[in-house]
């Protein structure tokens, strides 16, 4: 058993870094979830108008010249049609108020025309060709409708009309999607109208119109502002901020510049660098076998250089540590501090940057993802295999004897990962 | 005095007019700005205050924690400011002295408002971590996840003392979860790799040539609503529509009724109006929809940038201002920096981390001691008394400085604070066949060498300190008599 205080420590951090990872996890749920609707067949209350593009193109034949008014009362005609039936399914609900099973059509019904309306709107937009093929659909559509409309008051239509033409007129034409929504709406069990799957027709999405506007202007702006951030540096402003910082400084009346919390994390992340190359030139210079005096000199040299470094950065971390230290700790009411910058170095951060990534195929795609959380994953580990060493050689050490099932624990905990352990074997001497 | 003033007036006046619109512009490109008379009233310490500490606080808090701290109370928010800007190092303790509701202090504000900007890029850092993400995107590197926020409280408090196999469950458990974040990552990936396949040609932006998940998704369901959206598009911000928006006449009824409320209020928007891409919904509808709240978002972000492209112009003006305002300013007594009244506790885990530099430093010091006092010794008793006369210390000179310039270069690697060339941060994910070279843009291919080359550190890292334990639990392992220890293959 380890002692208490050590114990709370490792559950501590072990469980932070699976709570870290099943955050991680979460997240990438969520947009599989999504990533997976989208493959799959899109829903009819979410189907776009391509179908109804495609569509109309196989039923052309229908086109009965009798029946067919000119092509703008037709437009009006299933603009009002469309209303009557929200009437009625309107009607429908508040009649069956009780019946919660009816609330979930109606809304399925509704969702079918607004979707449709607005989804179908990008497509249309190159699609003039499909409308002229698509009125053959209001002669169905209409006759499908007369009997639900009786029922409702007359003197509403030509406003109706209108007010349907008004609004609609700015855009393209689009009768298309709205006769597609009755097929959907009227009958209750929907007739499953050609489904739409992004692999087939994918290529024929378009977004809206007001959505690509804002969207380049985005763009734009971002490369503009990128692009003026460097000039900053050689002109006049840049020399009227030092100064003011400078003159911030002087009135402050303290000596020199205060170290802030993100500058120590820098400078020890700093450090932590130095030390690492320190020992990779210390380990070049232990393994060169030096062939002449002069080699050998230098290879002296050189190790007794790094060590003077080597002290030197031991004692600036001491100067840190002291400074760090005598700060007195103040109470505050809200207790979190705000959060240090990353050490990935750069005065910008981990933010968003409008350069794009491109990439050529799913491998690799799959080769930079996997690389990243391997680099995170072994980044955890270092500081895991770190903390459990601080925790555990100590105990290992301290008892005496040291218990066997303790040391072989450890052993498997530092050296392997957790992943093999060793064996221990009784070497009897009586035995043989 | 009349002389005078005719004289500063001309200068005064091509000034006068500048700077209200270039504080205009500041204020518009940060998030909660207040008006521009507040910074003016502000110079001479008019009260103002609070107005100016909420938006320290807007700006200095971690993002994260927006939504919750939206609700602190001022003087919470006052503390949190003062501890953020000693963090960060602001020089004035008169911040500090300030009183604790929140009341006076606006020039002080002022000042560590212009503190902040003279700094650091803030208004585009912010606009950056606020922006509307339309695209998959995907960081270049882990700085993100490794700098872990803080001491969380660990829901899981081991009560009492724990048996070392607990400690090896959790480490288990966490290699399992792990791998199911790996296997689930590379599903993703492939899931992306189709959508953006199959919606080719589809964006109006040449350079992206495809849709993103956020994008296409949209598209299958503009409503979305609660139920959420991919991507990290975002979550749905208050529905307090601009003035902008609103036609200003009643909307007259008309037969067609709301798809979603089933009112019969659906008016005609006025062309060109983002409420266009809902006609046949009401406006209060049309509002709450996912489609058209990522559209205000955009056109947000975008009146945003305009405004910081504004201030980058004409930012000069500002920063002439803020002289006169520190001016203004009385000078701070050296002898009142006597005990600040508050400081922050600098995060405990940047103690820690001190702490295992400054223990691996001295094991290295060690290591290093002990490898030149050999190495000495054994040159000494090589070369022993024998001077080697002129030629001898002449190159023994050359040497040395060989190896003081090596050690300098080596000391400047470190010390010299690595470039802006390395891209960091989230980028957008494009899907491109063509070999043809990027320029501007980042290449998968250069992102997976540079993760290479840490993976390699990383894991030689891993792979010394592991070695280390290895050799301690031989000692340790030494003491104990009469036993054979088998360690595990090495697979």
């Amino acid at each position: 058993m380890l002692p208490a205080d050590c114990s709370r420590r490792l559950v501590a951090e072990l469980q932070g870094a699976l709570d870290a990872c099943a955050e991680r996890q979460l997240q990438l749920e969520q947009s599989l979830r999504v990533s997976r609707r989208l493959l799959r067949t899109w829903e009819p209350a979410g189907t776009l108008a391509p179908e109804a593009r495609l569509e109309p193109e196989t039923k052309e034949e229908d086109h009965s010249p009798a029946c067919t008014p000119g092509p703008q009362d037709l437009k009006e005609l299933e603009l009002l049609t469309q209303a009557l039936k929200k009437a009625v399914l309107a009607r429908k609900v508040t009649s069956k108020a009780g019946e919660r099973a009816k609330a979930p059509s109606l809304k399925s019904g509704s969702f079918a025309t607004s979707p449709g309306m607005t989804a179908s709107t990008p497509s249309w937009a190159p699609g003039q060709a499909g409308s002229c093929a698509s009125e053959a659909k209001p002669t169905r559509g209409i006759r499908q409708t007369t009997v639900p409309a009786k029922g409702h008051p007359e003197r509403r239509l030509p406003s109706a009309g209108n007010r349907a033409r008004v609004g609609v007129g700015a855009r393209a034409t689009r009768p298309g999607p709205g006769l597609r929504d009755q097929h959907v709406a009227l009958s209750a069990a929907p007739e499953a109208p050609e489904s739409f799957t992004l692999k087939e027709k994918g290529s024929l999405l378009q977004l809206p119109t007001a959505f690509r506007k804002a969207a380049s202007q985005n763009s734009r702006l971002w490369a503009q502002l990128t692009s003026a951030q460097p000039r900053d540096s050689t002109n006049a402003t840049a020399a009227a901020k030092t100064y003011f910082l400078q003159q911030m400084q002087t009135a402050s009346g303290r000596p020199g510049p205060v170290l802030s919390a993100a500058e120590v994390e820098a400078e020890v992340g700093r450090l932590q660098e130095a030390c690492s190359l320190l020992r990779l030139h210390m380990k070049e210079e232990l393994s060169a076998a030096p062939t002449d005096w002069t080699q050998e000199y230098r290879c002296l040299l050189t190790l007794e250089g790094l060590q003077a470094i080597a002290g030197q950065c031991l004692h600036r971390l001491q100067e840190l540590h002291a400074a760090l230290a005598e700060q007195p700790v103040a109470p505050c009411p809200v207790g979190r501090p705000s959060r240090a910058p990353p050490p990935c170095g750069g005065g910008a951060g981990p933010f968003w940057s409008p350069q794009l990534l491109l990439y050529s195929s799913t491998q690799e795609l799959q080769t930079l993802a996997a690389l990243r959380l391997r680099v995170a994953m072994l980044d955890q580990q270092v500081h895991l295999e770190k903390v459990l060493m601080a925790e555990l050689l100590p105990l290992v050490s301290s008892q005496e004897p040291p218990s066997l099932a303790l040391c072989r624990a450890v052993h498997s905990l530092l050296c392997e990962g957790g992943e093999r352990f060793l064996t221990v074997l009784h070497d009897d001497p009586a035995d043989s | 005095m009349g002389r005078r003033r005719r004289l500063v007036d001309p200068a005064a006046e091509a000034g006068a007019g500048a700077l209200p619109k270039v504080i205009a512009a500041l204020s518009r490109s940060l998030p909660a700005g207040p008006s521009p008379e507040i910074f003016r009233r502000a110079k001479f310490d008019r009260p103002e205050a609070p107005a100016l500490w909420q938006l320290l606080f807007r700006l200095l808090s971690p993002r994260s924690a927006d939504g919750a701290s939206a609700s602190l109370a001022l003087e919470a928010q006052v503390c949190l400011v003062k501890s953020a800007l000693r963090s960060q190092g602001y020089p004035r303790l008169v911040l500090a002295q300030l009183p604790e509701d929140g009341s006076r202090g606006s020039r002080e504000l002022l000042l560590a408002l212009s503190w902040l900007l003279a700094r650091g890029p803030l208004p585009e850092q912010l606009l950056a971590q606020a922006h509307v993400q339309l695209g998959d995107e995907i960081p270049v590197c882990e700085c993100e996840a490794l700098a872990s926020p803080g001491p969380r409280v660990p829901h899981v408090e081991a009560e009492g003392p724990v048996d070392i196999r607990c400690v090896q469950w959790l480490m288990g458990r966490l290699r399992f979860r792990w791998r199911c974040l790996i296997a689930s990552q590379q599903e993703q990936c492939t899931l992306l790799s189709k959508i953006h396949l199959y919606t080719r040609g589809c964006h109006s932006d040449q350079r992206l040539g495809h849709l993103s998940v956020a994008e296409t998704e949209m598209l299958r369901d503009p409503e979305g609503g609660q139920q959420g959206c991919g991507g990290g598009v975002g979550q749905s911000l208050d529905l307090a529509y601009p003035k902008s928006l609103h036609s200003g006449q009643v909307p007259e009824a008309s037969g067609m009724m709301c798809g979603w409320c089933a009112c019969g209020w659906v008016s005609a928007h006025p062309p060109g109006s983002l409420l266009e891409m809902q006609p046949s919904l009401c406006t209060s509808c049309a509002l709450g929809c996912f489609a058209f709240q990522l559209l205000r978002r955009l056109e947000r972000e975008n009146t945003g940038l305009e405004a910081a492209l504004e201030w980058r112009r004409g930012e000069l003006v500002f920063w002439r201002w803020m002289d006169t305002v520190l001016g203004a300013c009385p000078p701070e007594a050296p002898a009142a920096a006597t005990q600040p009244t508050f400081l922050p506790r600098i995060a405990e885990r940047g103690l820690g981390r001190l702490e295992l530099a400054a223990r691996e430093l001295r094991a290295l010091q060690e290591e290093l001691c002990e490898a030149t006092g050999r190495r000495r010794a054994a040159w000494e008793a090589r070369v022993g008394g024998q001077g080697r006369g002129p030629q001898w210390s002449s190159a023994r000179q050359a040497l040395q400085k060989a190896v003081e310039q090596e050690l300098a270069a080596l000391r400047w690697a470190w010390e010299q604070d690595r470039g802006p060339a390395r891209p960091h941060g989230p980028h957008r994910l494009v899907r491109c066949e063509d070999e043809a070279p990027g320029g501007q843009h980042l290449r998968a291919a250069e992102v997976i060498q540079a993760l290479r080359s840490q993976e390699a550190c990383l894991e030689a890292a891993l792979r010394r300190l592991q070695g280390q334990c290895r050799q301690e639990l031989a000692r340790l392992a030494g003491a104990l008599p009469g036993l054979i220890w088998i360690l595990p293959p090495r697979c």
